[in-house]
């Protein structure tokens, strides 16, 4: 804990005093021209002084993050928000001191902030929102993000004019007008604050997608107002025609409408060139971002709402992209969305605080309480009463516990704080008074509400977001559901949301899907369940390879280290964790040698098939962990027991959550003997006869084990049939294990998509995104090409091998079926 | 609608019904409504059968949808045939109540489930009838070894006491965390 501390201290220390170096640098003048002789080095900072400032900033940010997250403590009380603005406080009290705040690059600049700041955050909002709940509760979204930001804003604005003739405010004159500006940009509840607060209380789906999907949608109504507003106020209040006021409602329809529709063409656009990238799968990411960037520019530069295009953008290309381009670049892209939103929130708050020490504020106590004391009371209201008219429909009712939720959790922010700082102080006087009190909000709410929210949450025992267990059993469980409901509702003829989301699917399996993806969708597939089958097998057989390492069959090292070549990210560690392992008789390191895979020939097969059954025979004992995807490390502690994250820093997997599989000795040994009668014969029967799942269950064995195991002996190949022929992308092509039997599971295996860290705030359960289609036809249309070319060489030697295997393992298994049976129900 | 059918349930009718099901009258007509306007035979008789469900579009291409209407036939019906009485109590069950969550409900809307499963009653879902289950809603692509696979995998994930029968308990015992209320029920427009 004290290191920690430490660690923290040093890191900050060393972030300021870095930046207040280049800061004195900065302020460098010019020396006087001296006789001009050759310079060894020179010190020229101004060539490179714009760009190295930013760069110390989001340095700075992203170590202060780094900082922060060492002590455990301190993100456990306050949500990261608080600490990154208390840390631009400081730097701003720093450089206030130091009288360097008057360049103007350490105050938020609104326009980079609009243009650069702002769109990564919204773009990963975009993505990686929930679908499912987002349309379930569709209608009490756009009920609150419309309806309730004009109901606050008319209030507050009102209000707030009419209490000018009170003496609260000490004199000063606030015409209504300004007011209204004014109100129109405080009263919208912020999507970055919310996204900030809400990641880390982790309340349940429903509450949080109500929340978010208002912040993100009343874009449009506070823009319009705003903008509405604004312009009245450079009129003149007493020129308004009601011919302005009638615009400004249509402007309404246009920004929303727009917005939405831009988002969607460009998402579209996309989708569509993605459809040919494939040879060319490095510029695919490059390709995502840049479209959704459009999207946002071309909405600002038509006025319309930039964040509801990106939103929709993000929302689509989910839909579409994943499906059609390579996995790496789904990885990457995914990854460098969260990357650049992660440190352009931290750079958004460091500059809040940063801000706030400054001489653009005019302090009115009373003014800055009145506004306070209306932001709060105006958003419980509206809450109230726009929450039980949306009562009336829902299925799924909002409780008043839901209702206080979601009015502590109308978090003000950045957004809020830009639109003040760009006021035009001519045409509205009290700029300073307004730029002052958003301020006051802001921190008000991000610090209080933000601290206390959590535990708030836990208090009144809120229904918190349950980490899904990847069961296959659930999933399947819940599919039936879906089906079934659907059914229901059409015989009943009461449309429901089932029926209507079939529908919908429908529809965009017939068109949009022929016309956005590249291999045609199949019929009737349920794929998102062999999605989630073929994803709980890859985890399966991660643990059980990270787990009996070691113990793996000698040469079947060489088919484990077909895997670095998928892994997206960790090739060269994983290529090292298998040389570890590796016998002396493989050469390859870090990159196959794919020639020799493909010479390999039935010792290949013989290999992979083990391997197979190794990995088969273990599935089961990979239970029920539920995979929690977290943001950062913290979050694990007090979740899991202390074996688990040791075991977890040691095999650097940070992505994948799981309870290690303790495999038995007896176990162990058992498979070890397996391995060795097999690894010395040279026939070619690939099918030992590691026993089927079902042996470590039962205690005795009974005649159907022996069928059982025989009818499990195909089970690993995954082979449907007619799937096009067509490859994917050029690396996935060059495939070595196009001949052996039981590619499959390896490719299951080695397309081990250690998905980047999924933020807790996007369920990543709602949208399994681990494998496409384009994944899950390549792998079968490989493997249906060895089928039929192994399956009558190895079925007539299967029997006799299987037998003596079998009467081996069930010695071993009657021991130690005890013991996993123990293990199973421990860990479940 | 057509004019030879008749347009309510006589107010006794609706009393019972109302009473045994829980709607309200004006959503128990509209059910009546729909039953008679599934009900192709004519003179309408008073009971929908199979042929007539499968006539709805959606039920037809719903990949459980068969399997549905055997459930709701035999189960809840008399063989064949359901009448409205059985066939509001079925809708019932689905209900959205404002009440506070009915224990009682919960449990039969997993009965329903279980014996969409489970087909021969044996109050068992066994192997085979789960490979049914997949196939129906995997599709036919997808080979015969993989759906094995699959639902080996399940009843192992399931399967407590190691019989590889999945009983009713062990298939609650799945769905504990999902809020089975939540996610099946429907809102009846009156």
């Amino acid at each position: 804990m004290y290191q920690d501390n430490k660690h923290i201290i040093l890191i900050v220390i060393l972030g300021l005093l870095i930046h207040k170096y280049c800061c004195i640098e900065q302020t460098y003048q010019h020396k006087e021209a001296k006789q001009a002789r050759f310079h060894v080095a020179e010190f020229n900072f101004d060539h490179v002084a714009d760009v190295y400032s930013i760069t110390l900033w989001i340095l700075l940010g992203s170590l202060a993050k780094v900082g922060f997250h060492l002590s455990h403590r301190l993100t456990e009380k306050f949500p990261e928000s608080c600490l990154l603005i208390i840390l631009g406080l400081i730097v701003g009290g720093l450089l206030y001191g130091t009288h360097l705040a008057e360049q103007k690059a350490y105050v938020l600049d609104s326009n980079t902030f609009f243009l650069f700041l702002l769109p990564p955050i919204i773009f990963e909002a975009g993505y990686f929102m929930p679908n499912r709940p987002f349309f379930d509760n569709l209608g009490t979204i756009l009920l609150l993000a419309i309806v309730n930001t004009l109901f606050n804003t008319i209030c507050i604005g009102l209000t707030l004019w009419g209490f000018q003739f009170t003496p609260i405010y000490g004199g000063t004159k606030f015409e209504m007008l300004p007011c209204l500006v004014f109100a129109a940009l405080i009263s919208a509840v912020d999507p970055v604050a919310v996204l900030a607060t809400f990641t880390e209380i982790h309340v349940n789906d429903m509450l949080y997608i109500v929340v978010f999907g208002e912040s993100l949608l009343n874009d449009a109504v506070s823009v319009v107002l705003y903008r509405m507003f604004d312009s009245f106020a450079k009129i003149g209040q007493d020129n308004l025609i009601v011919m302005d006021i009638v615009l400004g409602f249509l402007s309404f329809f246009v920004v929303a409408l727009g917005g939405v529709l831009l988002g969607i063409v460009f998402g579209v656009i996309g989708c569509f060139t993605t459809k040919f990238t494939e040879h060319t799968p490095v510029l695919e990411p490059l390709i995502i971002l840049v479209y959704a960037y459009l999207s946002y520019l071309t909405s600002e530069m038509l006025s319309v709402s930039g964040i509801l295009a990106l939103t929709f953008c993000g929302m689509v290309m989910k839909q579409y992209i994943p499906f059609n381009i390579s996995k790496k670049s789904d990885a990457t892209t995914e990854y460098v969305i969260k990357m650049l939103s992660s440190i352009m929130e931290t750079i958004i708050f460091m500059f809040m605080g940063l801000s706030t020490v400054s001489d653009n504020h005019s302090w009115n106590t009373g003014f800055v309480l009145m506004t306070l004391f209306l932001c709060l009371l105006y958003r419980v209201i509206g809450v109230i009463i726009f929450a039980n008219i949306a009562n009336c429909w829902r299925l799924l009712e909002l409780t008043r516990i839901d209702m206080l939720i979601m009015s502590y959790g109308g978090l003000r922010g950045a957004i809020a704080f830009a639109l003040a700082l760009v006021l035009d102080e001519t045409k509205i006087e009290r700029k300073k008074e307004f730029v002052t009190a958003t301020i006051a909000v802001v921190f008000f709410t991000v610090f209080l509400q933000g601290i206390t929210i959590g535990p708030l949450v836990k208090l009144l025992n809120v229904r918190r977001k349950q980490v899904e267990e990847p069961t296959m059993s659930a999933k399947l469980t819940s599919r039936m559901m879906d089906h079934v409901m659907t059914c229901l509702e059409e015989i009943s003829g009461s449309g429901g949301n089932n029926s209507l989301r079939d529908k919908c699917r429908n529809l965009d399996r017939n068109y949009f899907k022929r016309f956005l993806l590249r291999e045609k969708p199949e019929q009737t597939v349920d794929i998102k369940l062999l999605k989630e089958f073929k994803s709980i097998n890859v985890r399966s057989a991660m643990r059980v390879h990270d787990t009996s390492k070691g113990l793996i069959p000698n040469s079947s090292s060489t088919a484990m280290q077909q895997l670095p070549s998928e892994n997206a990210f960790r090739p060269e560690r994983r290529a090292r964790h298998f040389s570890d392992i590796a016998t002396p008789n493989s050469p390859q390191r870090t990159v196959p040698d794919l020639m020799l895979f493909e010479s390999q020939g039935t010792d290949h097969q013989r290999d992979d098939a083990k391997m197979h059954r190794f990995l088969d025979s273990n599935l089961p004992h990979a239970r029920r962990r539920a995979t929690m995807h977290l943001r950062n490390q913290d979050e694990l502690a007090g979740v899991e027991d202390e074996l688990n994250s040791r075991f977890e820093k040691l095999s650097h997997h940070r992505d994948l959550r799981y309870v290690p599989i303790r495999l038995t000795r007896e176990q162990m040994h058992a498979i070890s003997t397996i391995s060795k009668p097999s690894a010395n014969s040279n026939q070619s029967p690939t099918l030992t006869a590691t026993p089927s799942i079902h042996d470590y269950s039962e205690t005795e064995l009974t005649p159907n084990q022996n069928s059982r195991t025989k009818s499990n002996d195909s089970d690993i190949v995954l082979t449907p049939n007619n799937l096009r022929d067509k490859s994917s992308t050029a690396a996935e092509r060059v495939r070595p294990w196009r001949r052996s039997a039981s590619s499959d599971d390896i490719e299951l295996t080695s397309q081990a998509l250690p998905k980047s860290t999924s933020k807790n705030r996007n369920d990543p359960n709602l949208h399994p995104r681990d494998l496409t289609t384009a994944d899950v036809s390549n792998s079968y249309r490989k493997s249906s090409e060895h089928m039929s070319e192994d399956a009558a060489a190895t079925n007539p030697k299967e029997n006799s091998s299987r037998l003596k295997a079998s009467d081996l393992l069930d010695k071993q298994s009657k021991n130690s079926s005890n013991q996993p049976k123990n293990q199973a129900n421990t860990v479940a | 609608m057509g004019s030879n059918k008749s347009a309510l349930l006589s107010e006794d009718d609706v009393q019972i019904i109302c009473q045994e099901t829980g709607f309200t009258p004006k959503e128990l007509q509209r059910l009546y409504a729909r039953f008679q306007e599934l009900e192709k035979k004519d003179p309408p008789l008073g009971y929908l059968t199979r042929e007539e469900l499968l006539n709805i579009r959606e039920v037809a291409v719903n990949p459980l949808g068969e399997r549905l209407i055997d459930v709701l036939l035999q189960d809840h019906g008399e063989t064949n045939k359901i009448n409205f009485r059985q066939f509001a109590n079925i809708f019932a069950l689905f209900r959205r109540d404002k009440a506070p969550t009915n224990l009682h409900k919960r449990e039969k809307k997993l009965l329903f489930l279980f014996n969409l499963y489970d087909r021969n009653h044996d109050s068992n879902i066994d192997r085979s009838e789960l490979i049914e289950i997949l196939k129906l809603m995997v599709g036919g692509n997808v080979n015969d070894e993989q759906i094995s696979t699959i639902a080996d995998h399940t009843i192992g994930e399931l399967d407590v006491d190691g019989n590889l029968k999945i009983t009713f308990e062990e298939f609650c015992g799945t769905l504990s965390k999902i809020h089975i209320d939540e996610k099946m029920s429907m809102k009846f427009p009156s």
